[in-house]
């Protein structure tokens, strides 16, 4: 019977071409309109390191201004001062924790015909690696030893030690930055965690840093920061160690922690921690330190962007109106074709029959109506890379996967079910007999 | 013909009605927020940010060598610059306008780490940088060069003196006149006094979406770091060729540095609204595709309905009707459908817009967009209902005799 | 007054010409209940879409109250129709979304005059056929005879001076079809001229006088014998 109805569907598709191309159309549209949104939303909001997302959490501690929060209404600042990111670091109470900042370092290549040129870089500590499962080309990252002896050791990007080695594997060979040697432990596989969570102060959609080097030694060599520094209070007059001695937030402190009694403890400890710097006239506002997993930290950040939740919401509006549009269609449709139907119910058909003939018809719309909508979303997201083209971070948010082609020919045989759900309905109401005496 | 009749046929066939009167109704939601929107972002764009952009590049140049002079480096390139011919002036600095990265600092009219400041964008100048900049002096005077001094990067040393924007000065002394500003003493960094020697009618900060971005200082010194900024500005039509001439040259001149980033401002301006131009053309474009399905919808219901009523349609006309009549009843059935779609649409719209402002913190959409957005959906409806309508008036009134 | 003379009306397609009409020529007296008749496919109804100012002709001239209505615009024919001319279909040709009284309301409105006029002549006609106490029904609610009186009482509603009829009881029992019949009788007794096309005898004697149409031309002399059939009768 179900082979019979699609013969039915392709035959009543193929009677009325316009009307059938404008349903199609007005579906694909939609689908294309809401997914393009979708798809960027679903990038800009994935998960950058699923299997581990749960057990690392970022800190903050309200070390902020008596007077004011560091953010309305009542937000801890986003990183933390090199006084409390080092105490946490050294106490060492969680079973991995990482402190870092972005910087930038001029890398010199033996090779005189190399000009030297400025790579992004990361100082951090030795956990970083194994605890946001950086996948390494060639050797491992660096260890405790090497953050607490102020070893000058790097781990290169894949990209650099392409530009610099030839790709080779590099681990021991060493490079030159700022005028300081530093031996090479590891070689970056490929790697670009979208949104890169461990630093969403800086653009979030921008690639990994090219070279990272122990926290240690870009504090000692009073390497500064190019993140975001937060002060609300003035900095003494000493130079470096007065920057590192203030009130200012420049760092990323992250830890690792398995399951809630973990978290429960390390909430404890920043809590006493803060309590016990109370006394040194530090942390004047009332206990407001914060634990956040990934998620919830992506989340708390806003790492979406208000115009991508404006264009979804507006997407689906307008997959609303093309919905509104096919459903009048449809009608017009049954309708038109009422003698018909009356016709096929005085021979035996039932509702059901009647039923499932349209729903039949309607399904196939659906899916063509997807299967245009997938190309549809895939143009405008080529649109979207075009249009946003100045921003080099663009490529990344438009990717398109299985799951975005998936869903989007599945909403659309979903939406034109539920457009043809009251068409159909009105067309099994029709009466057998009704329309067949007085035309 | 009047509108009783057409009125109630139409109720006795509302689904059709009802589904194009949500269609436009929701076009209308989506329309006059989007153009809220696009507004709002117009207006950001639009703004001018105070500096001579046609005419002004800048380049970092970041010193890598540990024994690099930071001084005489600085020195020896703007003598160069300045020296360039078709250059008008050039400084070394720390950011330009709309670049997104800067300093930023509280200024306070009194002393005291109590006291509410003031936040303004530090520009670290010379006595060029009026100049360079391209920004006008409207009150007071400019730096001399003995004001200028020079400073270590992670000092907090702070020279005596300031030029300040025209807004930082109304929003610090909101009572005064600005001649009355030149001379007053401010605090920055809680208690280091500086005296206001300038005014400037307009510089931005570097963050377009910062609330502040209209305040700014000029502070007259050289903030030495391993990285520095120039800020060059040209004769008018000299920039383009003079870009690629001063990164060699300078990349020549000393070796212990690299020259990167050079950009001129034009770009740096498309860069920093690329997020809100794109937005625009987006809206643009989805709500002329949604005007346009929603046309066609219209287009369509019309013309199933003129088909399924050629029969009524002759009769019609046999008992009368003359083709203006026939082409009236359809203008006017869609003028019924289209005012109810428009009339809840415009009740949509408001409460989406006041969602939207709560939600997104934009700008509520001014009073005006909503009868312009009715007006053009009226038309845009009797304009898709014009073909159909037309077509119906063609239906010979012999129709009526027809046999069926 | 209603006089045709020479009326001939040729379709073209493509490749072929039918003539529908051949110099068709006829004069109907005011106040005349005529019928006409013939087979299918005679020029039955290019006739009555013609008189009826429905349609155009090729040739010949054509009279309505004395006025030459042959080459009127649009427009014209439009207001003549609506000011003289009633018409009564086969299938009745009611607006299925009006009821009764907007139905019957149609003509007038194109006529554009005042609602109390309006209301007053459509309270009237609804009476005379007899429905008055189904103003608010809708068509379909209604049985076939009874929609084909509103289809009359909306004919009349404009007082015209002609009334066109085609096969006006075709979808009707005989029982309905008599009461129909009557009707007419006693509207053409009130005045009105009445031209019926019917392709059946039966009906047509109830005419004071018979046209017989046969490929597109009067039949010569079939109208006399049945003026002197009726005269016997």
């Amino acid at each position: 019977m179900f082979r019979y109805y699609l013969k039915l569907g392709v035959l009543s598709l193929r009677k009325n071409p316009v009307l059938s191309g404008l349903m199609v159309a007005a579906i694909a549209v939609g689908i294309g309109a809401c997914m393009t949104m979708v798809n960027i939303q679903y990038v800009m909001s994935s998960n950058p390191i699923p299997h581990r997302s749960d057990l690392l959490y970022h800190v903050q501690l309200d070390s902020w201004d008596p007077n004011e929060p560091a953010q309305e209404p009542d937000e801890p600042p986003d990183q933390v001062t090199w006084i409390d990111g080092s105490a946490l670091l050294s106490a060492g109470k969680a079973r991995r924790q990482v402190l870092s900042y972005r910087t930038s370092r001029v890398m010199q290549p033996t090779d005189p015909e190399i000009r030297p040129f400025q790579v992004e870089a990361r100082a951090t500590t030795s956990d970083f690696f194994p605890m946001f499962d950086v996948p390494l080309l060639h050797g491992q990252g660096w260890d405790k030893a090497a953050d607490d002896s102020r070893q000058q050791v790097v781990v290169l990007g894949k990209e650099i030690n392409d530009r610099i080695f030839g790709g080779e594997n590099s681990v021991g060979r060493t490079v030159v930055m700022n005028g300081d040697t530093y031996r090479v432990t590891g070689v970056l596989d490929d790697w670009n965690p979208v949104p890169r969570f461990y630093d969403v102060t800086n653009n979030p959609f921008t690639d990994p840093e090219e070279v990272f080097f122990p926290l240690g030694v870009a504090v000692d060599k009073e390497i500064s920061s190019f993140g975001n520094t937060n002060c609300w209070k003035p900095i003494g007059d000493d130079g470096w160690n007065a920057f590192l001695n203030s009130e200012c937030v420049w760092l990323q402190m992250w830890v690792e922690l398995h399951g809630s009694a973990e978290v429960r403890d390390y909430q404890a400890f920043i809590d006493a921690y803060a309590e016990s710097q109370k006394s040194l006239g530090r942390f004047a506002r009332p206990l407001n330190n914060r634990l956040n997993n990934v998620m919830d930290w992506m989340d708390d950040q806003e790492v979406v962007r208000d115009d991508v939740r404006v264009l979804l919401g507006l997407g689906f509006l307008f997959l609303l109106v093309c919905l509104l549009n096919t459903i009048g269609l449809l009608l017009a449709k049954i309708l038109r074709r009422t003698g018909d139907i009356s016709l096929r119910r005085a021979l035996g058909a039932s509702r059901r029959a009647i039923f499932s003939q349209y729903i039949v018809e309607a399904g196939m719309i659906g899916i063509t109506g997807g299967a245009v909508g997938v190309a549809m979303t895939w143009l405008g997201l080529r649109g979207i890379e075009v249009l946003y083209s100045e921003l080099d971070f663009i490529a990344s948010l438009v990717r398109m996967d299985w799951e975005i082609v998936l869903s989007a020919v599945l909403l659309a045989v979903v939406s034109a079910l539920a457009a043809a759900l009251y068409p159909t309905w009105r067309a099994c109401l029709i009466h057998p007999a009704s329309q067949l005496k007085a035309l | 013909m009047e509108i009783g009749p057409i009125w109630r046929a139409m109720m006795r066939n509302k689904t059709a009605y009802v589904l194009i009167a949500l269609q436009i109704a929701v076009t209308m939601a989506i329309m006059v927020n989007a153009i809220a929107i696009i507004q709002e972002r117009s207006h950001l764009i639009d703004r001018p940010s105070g500096i001579d952009e046609d005419n002004i590049f800048y380049l970092s140049s970041v010193g890598f060598d540990p024994d690099f002079d930071a001084r005489a480096t600085i020195t020896a390139d703007l003598e160069m610059l300045r020296n360039l011919p078709g250059v008008v002036n050039a400084i070394a600095t720390n950011t330009v306008p709309l670049q997104g990265g800067g300093w930023s600092s509280g200024l306070q009219t009194t002393p005291g780490a109590d006291v509410d400041g003031t936040g303004a964008a530090i520009y670290f100048v010379d006595e060029h940088g009026v100049d360079t900049f391209g920004v006008e002096l409207v009150a007071g005077q400019n730096f001399t060069p003995t004001d200028i001094e020079w400073h270590e990067g992670a000092s907090s040393g702070w020279p005596p003196t300031g030029i300040v924007s025209r807004v930082a000065a109304e929003t610090l002394f909101p009572d005064e006149d600005l001649s009355a500003v030149v001379g007053k003493t401010i605090y920055i960094n809680n208690d280091r006094p500086v005296r206001i020697i300038g005014i400037v009618s307009r510089l931005q900060a570097a963050w377009k979406s910062w609330d502040g971005v209209e305040r700014s200082m000029l502070v007259p010194m050289y903030r030495l770091s391993s990285s520095t900024r120039y800020v060059i500005r040209t004769e008018p039509g000299e920039r383009d060729q003079l870009m690629p001439r001063v990164e060699e040259m300078l990349a020549a001149a000393n070796t212990d540095r690299i020259i990167r980033n050079m950009t001129s401002m034009t770009e740096t301006r498309a860069r920093s609204y690329v997020e809100d131009s794109s937005m625009i053309k987006l809206l643009v474009f989805i709500v002329s595709l949604l005007t346009a399905i929603t046309g066609l919808g219209i287009v369509g219901l019309a013309s199933f309905n003129v088909a399924r009523r050629t029969r009524q349609i002759g009769t019609r006309r046999a008992l009368g009707a003359s083709k203006r009549a026939i082409l009236r009843y359809f203008l006017l059935e869609n003028f019924l459908v289209s005012s109810i779609g428009i009339v809840s649409g415009a009740c949509l719209a408001i409460g989406l817009n006041i969602w939207m402002v709560q939600t997104f913190e934009i700008t509520p959409v001014s009073w005006y967009i909503i009868p312009a957005a009715m007006v053009a959906l009226w038309l845009i409806g009797q304009i898709a209902v014009f073909g159909p309508a037309r077509r119906a008036s063609l239906v010979p009134p012999a129709v009526a005799t027809r046999a069926v | 007054m209603l006089q045709m003379h020479k009326v001939s009306k040729i379709y073209r397609t493509d490749s072929v010409e039918t003539h529908a009409l051949r110099e068709f020529s006829l004069t109907v007296s005011d106040g005349e209940f005529v019928s006409v008749t013939g087979p299918s496919g005679s020029g039955k109804t290019t006739f009555l879409n013609i008189a009826g100012l429905l349609e155009e002709f090729s040739q010949g001239k054509y009279e309505l109250d004395g006025r030459d209505v042959s080459r009127l615009s649009d427009n014209e024919r439009s207001k003549v129709r609506n000011e003289k001319i009633g018409f009564i279909f086969q299938s009745f040709n009611l607006i299925p979304e009006l009821d009764i009284y907007d139905n019957v309301d149609v003509p007038l409105r194109y006529r554009g005059m005042k609602a109390a006029e309006r209301r007053e002549r459509i309270m009237r006609v609804i009476d005379l056929v007899g429905l008055g106490s189904r103003l608010h029904h809708l068509p379909s609610q209604l049985s076939g005879g009874q929609q084909q009186r509103v289809a009359i009482a909306r004919a009349l509603a404009g007082q015209p001076r002609f009334l066109l009829a085609d096969e006006p009881t075709g979808n009707l029992d005989s029982a309905m079809a008599g009461s129909v019949l009557d009707l007419l009788s006693e509207i053409n007794e009130a005045g009105t001229t009445i031209i019926m096309v019917t392709h059946e005898r039966t009906l047509a004697s109830r005419a004071q006088r018979n046209i017989m149409v046969s490929d597109g031309r009067v039949s010569t002399g079939a109208g006399n014998l049945h003026i002197a059939a009726a005269a016997h009768a």
